[in-house]
């Protein structure tokens, strides 16, 4: 049957779910040449003070007059004086985001979709493996892990891009090594002047650190080639299809489970998902792409 | 020669093709699920070939399915589409070496639409439409009834003075006689043509407001062959996606400008259309004007480069 | 059935002038052989004579082909966002059983979770007077599944042909309402009769059939054949004909416009039959042509009863009619292969 979204907190601007809020950017990093990350708060201190969401909940976020576009909220619901969202500069929407900056005025709708399941999360040791962009939904999890440190085990971070250049999130890789309680490793595709690190394709770089799947969840994101080989590497580590957690993308518009276009067999990836564990789409994702 | 007989060497060629492993498949035309149609059959399995179909309502243009084939392939072509064939020779997506083009003479196909307009029923309740040279009789309640075929072929058959394919590997029946009276064709673009700018004007936002952008139009032309097609760029976008009648009209000019050179009149797009928008009044408009000013029908010389994508600075400017 | 009324041929004009101060009645007309149901032109109601039923399906009246969702300015002070003016209720007068079902279906996605106040606005203030099938097309298949040339599950009122009139059924309170309101006569037992004789003969003449039977299972059992897809969508053309004709269908697109200040986001029907459909930055996971028409078949017979316990399809044959290749749901529904033992 249907996810029941019932049960989520909404926020629909006068009560029309495609209505955005208007949100103000406040903060605009430049973590690649094509990847931005935005700052940004909601013009209505009422929405502000009131507004909550989950790590793994994304939005549709508007340039007005050009259109929307769906990205994950990628700051940690622990940290509320602000929101974060990172996207990279691939089509119209994006572009036209890329040249806004401080104070700019865009649209807001959300938050939607499922979250990572803390309540499965607590208690047990998590590895998270991310690629390039794909690290912005796993850092809201990671720092709303950091935030309640005790509750979890163990941390393992594998984290590569295709040149030191693509890494985005710097600071944030910066933080995590600095940090006794976190393994981080940091990898780059291929050899690289500029580079003296981990080299290799973050499945096989995962494979090499190993980590153990006792106790253990993996959650997964970054670009679709990653997310299929990183599959077998885990099945290989002894990870179970239920031990391992991903979050998809998918071209999105309505983002709510209407407009019929991100579904996976019959999961909407905006509803049932973005976050699913390899055990729910196996029978579908291998031949969907 | 009778469509039964064409038919009967068609099945025999298309059969000794395949399991002479001369073409990977064969492209023809086979029953349809509804009364007076036929559907494109696709197939590498020789035994298929027993359904191949010649009779009055073979309309798809088969060389829209050619683009992208890779391998062999046997094709069924009337004129019209055995143009289409040498024009997508032409702008290099088809290889001459690649094809069996099975051609067939056509005397014109039967538009059901007319047929029905005529007898005020539709076409799940007429019980037969049967050509015999010159003749069409439809039976309906019980009734027979000849129409001169000048009342029931398509506006583009009526129109066609090439309905022998002169690009082939197979003549499987006897050269066709040209259509002799092209007038009862072009009845609508002449009624156009007799409009002031303003009443045209009128006539398209009126019929264009009826287009709900399906593409079954592009999608159905052979011309139209672009991987991606102008209106899907959103970066420049160059006309939204939404169904205005404006968004519409310019899509669909748009589109006539692209295919003029290409287009060999074949009237899938018209055809095609669910909203019965006259496409053909644009697009048979354009085959003119690219006859008139450029002395050119696509498809009839497999030499030139196409068209509009060839330039000689010794070229008139006018 | 008690409570049935009877309106006379001859009153029928009067009843939707009537029934035309308090909605707009939409009925069908012909606009160069296009049938589709439009604002009633006050004159008469002529179109009995030949409709069946409209090209375009009603669903049009309640999920527009375009549609403004809001207006955007750009003042000083930043955004101010435009909610489009309410609409006068309407009444769509002749409304088939099948698209009035199709209706319910396509409730289902729009209600559930976050409710879709476009949809559900102009869904509330329409009232359906449904018209029972006389002349079935050879491409109608409703009975199998689940609906019929006279099922009154999904309309507000029923007419039935009795000859020199229709027999009134009402099937909801509000399609009591417009009947009691209207000043009819009560049906006679001989008019019972006939509209049971003339649903019966309407019945009789579907004459398409398939076997639903266990095709949910047969069609997750072939999921992964990629010789069944591929052959199943040779001739497709990949247009829009079948999905945007389809009642059942509900696919939207949205997009900005912006003319220097001002500005409006719309929707639009979409197909998952467009290869950009899904198309992404850096891939496209359904660029192959018969991955859209295994989605197209699996949404609509597999995930469809997965999510909402009913098949997505009411059997109305418009995708049958109108496809340019004669691509034939039914026939490839047939083609399916038994579901594998395991």
């Amino acid at each position: 049957m249907a996810t029941d979204t019932a049960q989520r907190p909404a926020f629909p601007a006068g009560g029309n779910v495609y209505l955005p809020h208007i949100a103000v950017i406040e903060k605009v990093i430049d973590e690649t040449p094509a990847v931005k990350t935005f700052h940004f708060n909601f013009k209505d201190e009422k929405l502000r003070q009131e507004f909550t969401f989950e790590s793994g909940q994304f939005a549709e976020y508007s340039v007005f007059g050009v259109g929307e576009a769906p990205f994950c909220i990628s700051s940690s619901p622990t940290r509320k004086d602000h929101l974060e969202f990172a996207m990279q500069r691939v089509g119209k929407v994006t572009t036209a985001l890329h040249r806004l900056g401080v104070g700019a005025e865009i649209g807001f709708r959300g938050p939607y979709g499922n979250c990572f399941p803390l309540d499965v999360l607590q208690g047990k040791n998590l590895v998270f493996v991310g690629g390039g962009i794909g690290l912005a939904p796993l850092r809201s999890l990671i720092w709303n892990v950091v935030d309640n440190r005790d509750s979890y085990g163990k941390i393992d971070i594998v984290y590569g891009a295709r040149t030191p250049a693509d890494l985005c999130f710097q600071y944030d890789l910066d933080a995590w090594a600095k940090d006794g309680s976190i393994g981080m490793v940091t990898t780059i595709d291929r050899e690289h002047p500029d580079w003296s690190g981990t080299v290799g394709l973050v499945p096989k770089v995962l494979e090499e650190v190993g980590p153990s799947p006792d106790n253990a969840v993996a959650i997964v994101c970054g670009p679709p080639i990653m997310i299929r080989f990183t599959f077998p590497a885990l099945a290989k580590l002894g990870f179970t299809p239920e031990q391992m957690i991903t979050t998809l993308e998918k071209r999105m518009k309505c983002g709510i489970g209407k407009c019929g276009r991100c579904n996976i067999g019959n999961l909407y990836v905006c509803r049932d998902g973005p976050v699913f564990s390899y055990a729910q789409i196996k029978d579908f994702i291998s031949s969907e792409h | 020669m009778a469509d039964i007989d064409i038919e009967k060497r068609l099945r025999q060629e298309a059969r000794e093709l395949l399991e002479q492993g001369k073409v990977d498949r064969i492209i023809g035309y086979e029953a349809g699920s509804l009364k007076f149609s036929t559907t494109p059959m696709v197939t590498a399995d020789k035994d298929d070939t027993d359904r191949l179909v010649v009779n009055p309502f073979v309309v798809n243009n088969l060389s829209a399915f050619l683009t992208g084939m890779e391998g062999k392939t046997g094709v069924v072509a009337k004129g019209c589409d055995s143009r289409s064939i040498v024009s997508l020779m032409q702008d290099r997506k088809v290889a001459r070496e690649n094809l069996v083009i099975l051609g067939i003479p056509c005397p014109g196909l039967v538009d059901v639409r007319k047929i029905e307009a005529l007898l005020g029923k539709e076409s799940d309740e007429l019980e037969d439409i049967a050509r015999e040279g010159d003749k069409v009789t439809v039976t309906a309640g019980g009734k027979k009834t000849e129409l001169p075929p000048a009342k029931v072929l398509f506006d583009n058959c009526l129109a066609c003075d090439m309905p022998t394919p002169e690009e082939y590997d197979v003549l499987l029946g006897e050269p066709q006689a040209p259509a002799t009276d092209p007038t009862a064709s072009r009845a609508g673009i002449e009624e156009l043509e007799a409009k002031s700018p303003e009443q045209r004007w009128e006539f398209w936002k009126g019929e264009f407001s009826r287009c709900t952008r399906c593409y079954a139009c592009r999608n159905a032309c052979p011309a139209c062959f672009c991987q991606r097609c102008f209106v899907e760029e959103t970066h420049p976008q160059w006309v939204l996606p939404v169904p205005r009648w404006q968004d519409n009209l310019i899509f669909q000019l748009i589109r006539t400008i692209h295919v003029a050179g290409r287009c060999t009149d074949c009237g899938n797009c018209e055809r095609a259309c669910p909203a019965h928008i006259p496409l053909r009044s644009l697009s048979r408009k354009m085959y003119d004007m690219v006859d008139e000013l450029f002395h050119y029908r696509a498809g009839t010389d497999r030499n030139p480069e196409p068209l509009l994508t060839a330039y000689d600075a010794s070229e008139s400017e006018d | 059935m008690a409570g049935n009324k009877k309106i006379h041929s001859q009153d029928l004009v009067k009843l939707l002038e009537k029934w035309s101060q308090d909605f707009t009645v939409f009925a069908p007309s012909r606009e160069n052989g296009e049938v589709l149901m439009r604002e009633w032109d006050g004159k008469d109601t002529g179109f009995l004579e030949w409709y069946r039923n409209s090209t375009q399906p009603p669903k049009d009246a309640i999920l527009p082909p375009l549609e403004k969702m809001f207006a955007f300015h750009k003042e000083k002070e930043g955004y101010r966002i435009e909610l489009p003016p309410e609409q006068r209720r309407r009444l769509l007068f002749g409304i088939r059983p099948c698209d009035a079902r199709a209706l319910t279906i396509v409730d289902m996605p729009f209600k559930e979770g976050y409710e879709d106040p476009y949809y559900l606005a102009r869904r509330q203030g329409t009232l359906l007077v449904g018209l029972s099938c006389t002349r079935p097309y050879d491409s109608c298949f409703c009975t199998s599944v689940g609906g019929g040339p006279s099922d009154a599950s999904a309309v507000d009122v029923l007419l039935t042909d009795i000859g020199d009139g229709y027999l009134a059924e009402a099937a909801t309170s509000a399609g009591g309402e417009l009947l009691d309101g209207a000043g009819l006569a009560d049906a006679s037992p001989a008019d019972e009769a006939k509209a049971v004789e003339a649903k019966k003969a309407a019945l009789a003449g579907i004459g398409r059939k398939i076997d639903t039977e266990g095709l949910k299972d047969r069609l997750l059992s072939c999921f992964e054949d990629r010789e069944f897809w591929e052959k199943t969508a040779a001739k497709c053309l990949s247009c829009g004909v079948c999905t945007f004709f389809c009642p059942t269908c509900y696919c939207f697109d949205i997009n900005d416009e912006m003319v220097r200040e001002e500005g409006a986001r719309f929707r639009s029907w979409d197909s998952c039959a467009f290869s950009v459909y899904t198309q992404m930055p850096m891939e496209n996971p359904r660029l192959e042509k018969w991955r859209r028409v295994r989605q197209k078949v699996c949404h609509k017979f597999e995930f469809y009863p997965m999510n909402f316990g009913v098949i997505g399809c009411v059997g109305c044959g418009r995708c049958i009619r109108l496809c340019p290749v004669n691509w034939d749901i039914t026939r490839v529904l047939d083609s399916v292969p038994a579901a594998a033992q395991s």
